[in-house]
């Protein structure tokens, strides 16, 4: 049995004759982890205050466990979003943020948090003024992890964080998903850092919804064609084509949709190779192709 | 473990669900945030007075040494705002607790009205605190003849004379409505940006501007100074403890469609 917690129709968000939200339709289902994936500026910050009812929306329904969210105790206390560019009190330090913590949180996990500060090493008493981007991406984390909220946030999780403590973030999210399974919605840019953790995505650009579809189907749902161009052009013929690229004689084409058996027989025959696409490959073919290079300088930084 | 932790979790779950239009808890973790790191509220302010404190010490000294007049300088401490120099950091605390603590307890599931109601409260704390410690200071420095050495600084302004529930009441009226000033000011940045700021600015100064127009049109300044002595200091100060409460209503009201950044 599912459950829906969140349920959205027609959600809009104007700033002026600029539409953030335009108009999208949204439902989140209990106990999943949800990717909100899009470049930067589509829109998945917005998506997120509107849930938590940080913003207000302009027009359409939004019902967050059964209620609008904003000023009802009730839902709000059920969920947990430290935005990435989150404001603490003056002077705050991590310390301090973690005392907090579990009068907020009903479910909050001293302990766990306090193994995550050890695995992040955090200096939690240096002022979140000072903290590198890293750190503060790791407070956010750790309050997201051990507050155990039904519907929980992350916004940006990786930003500035390094190889070992994504890792970390992986496995510990994993790991207390699986004890404590819940509600998680995580928003990025960077794709394949998280691709293998998500189980259902939704694609966000300029505002509107290009994809809401689970990650298992999404991740085989598109087929790289490659070979020579001639037989690339005639086993492509009639398909979708989703993305071109080619290089004199070569040519290697994404096509969205399954292949069948017969199809791939057929594709052998031609001396094609068929090569499946990565969830990044996608949604760069799917919301242009800038995003490819601004997520490669952000994992190389 | 895991089945009563569940099931007492449902019957709070059951409890909170109930239509209460009082959260007493939610309104106390608000006041607890705010005291999580008591330099804000309590260090800095205390800080400047005792800095202030200081001061006022070492110039009565120069002036000991300098073998001056003591019962004139005595006189000349009457108009020191010594006493005051706390109150300009507490519109820093009050815009800071809008500005900084705000998005901060919206992101850990409060609401807006308990945000408010719970910052109020601490308001009100902080300025029943300040108030009970500036009036007995008040009373030490009275008794000690100025701290031994004929120094004054508390017994100023309009505290020369005053008894110890005065000098309480006018402090705290004093110190709550700055701490609202700065901290509703902030709410009408928070929900109308620049703009709503700006014209409650200039919309402030315009009024003050038309008060003192038909004030001077009509000649009627002899009037309201001697209207705000007849009522003295505890009335002046039962006005700016009003003045107070309706920031406070007002905040409350912005605040209900205020969003962070």
């Amino acid at each position: 049995m599912t459950t829906t917690v969140v349920r959205a129709r027609g959600l809009t968000k104007r700033y002026g004759s600029f539409t953030a939200i335009d108009g999208i339709d949204l439902s989140l289902e209990e106990g999943r982890i949800y990717g909100l994936l899009g470049r930067n500026g589509a829109g998945k910050t917005t998506v997120m205050q509107l849930l938590t009812g940080q913003i207000f929306a302009n027009g359409g329904e939004l019902e967050v466990f059964g209620r609008q969210p904003a000023e009802h105790a009730d839902v709000l206390r059920r969920m947990c979003f430290i935005a990435e560019a989150q404001r603490y009190p003056e002077d705050f330090t991590p310390a301090h943020v973690f005392r907090a913590a579990p009068w907020f949180f009903e479910h909050w996990d001293a302990e766990f948090a306090e193994r995550l500060i050890a695995d992040f090493r955090l200096p939690v008493k240096r002022r979140i003024k000072k903290l590198s981007r890293g750190q503060l991406s790791a407070v956010g984390v750790i309050v997201g992890l051990a507050s155990r909220a039904p519907l929980t946030f992350f916004d940006e999780p990786y930003l500035g964080l390094d190889a070992v403590a994504r890792h970390i973030f992986y496995d510990r999210l994993l790991e207390d998903y699986a004890a404590h399974p819940r509600t998680v919605v995580l928003s990025t840019h960077l794709i394949d850092e998280v691709a293998n953790l998500l189980e259902h995505v939704i694609l966000i650009d300029q505002g509107r919804i290009l994809l809401d579809r689970d990650a298992e189907e999404v991740r085989g749902s598109a087929t790289t064609v490659a070979g020579a161009r001639a037989a690339v052009e005639q086993f492509v013929a009639g398909r979708p084509v989703i993305g071109r690229e080619g290089i004199g004689g070569l040519a290697s084409v994404t096509v969205d949709g399954r292949l069948d058996h017969d199809e791939r027989v057929r594709a052998a025959e031609l001396g094609l190779e068929l090569a499946p696409v990565s969830l990044q490959q996608l949604i760069v073919h799917l919301t242009g192709a800038e995003l490819a290079e601004s997520t490669e300088k952000e994992v190389a930084a | 473990m895991t089945a009563t932790a569940s099931a007492t979790d449902s019957a709070r779950a059951r409890a909170t669900d109930a239509p209460s239009r009082v959260r007493p808890n939610e309104i106390l973790r608000i006041v607890r945030l705010h005291t999580v790191n008591p330099a804000i509220f309590f260090g800095v302010p205390w800080m400047i007075l005792g800095g202030a404190w200081a001061v006022t010490m070492i110039i009565a000294l120069i002036i000991q040494g300098a073998a001056g007049p003591l019962d004139q300088a005595e006189t000349g401490f009457e108009y020191s705002w010594a006493v005051l120099s706390p109150q300009w950091y507490l519109i820093v605390v009050g815009v800071q607790a809008v500005s900084y603590t705000f998005p901060f307890a919206l992101g850990f599931g409060a609401t807006r009205r308990d945000y408010w109601l719970g910052t109020g409260l601490m308001f009100a704390i902080v300025s029943v605190l300040n108030a009970a410690a500036i009036a007995t200071l008040l009373l030490i420095e009275r008794a000690t003849n100025g701290w031994g050495i004929g120094a004054g600084m508390f017994d100023a302004l309009w505290y020369v004379g005053a008894d110890w529930a005065t000098a309480f009441y006018s402090t705290f009226a004093l110190q709550l409505l700055v701490l609202f000033i700065g901290a509703g000011i902030t709410t009408v940045f928070m929900r109308w940006r620049m703009k709503g700021m700006m014209t409650v600015l200039f919309g402030g100064v315009a009024l003050i501007l038309a008060i003192i127009a038909v004030l001077t049109f009509t000649e009627a300044w002899e009037a309201l100074g001697a209207w705000l002595a007849s009522i003295g200091v505890v009335g002046v100060f039962t006005l700016v403890l009003a003045k107070a409460l309706l920031w406070a209503v007002a905040g409350l009201l912005v605040i209900r469609r205020a969003t962070p950044r």
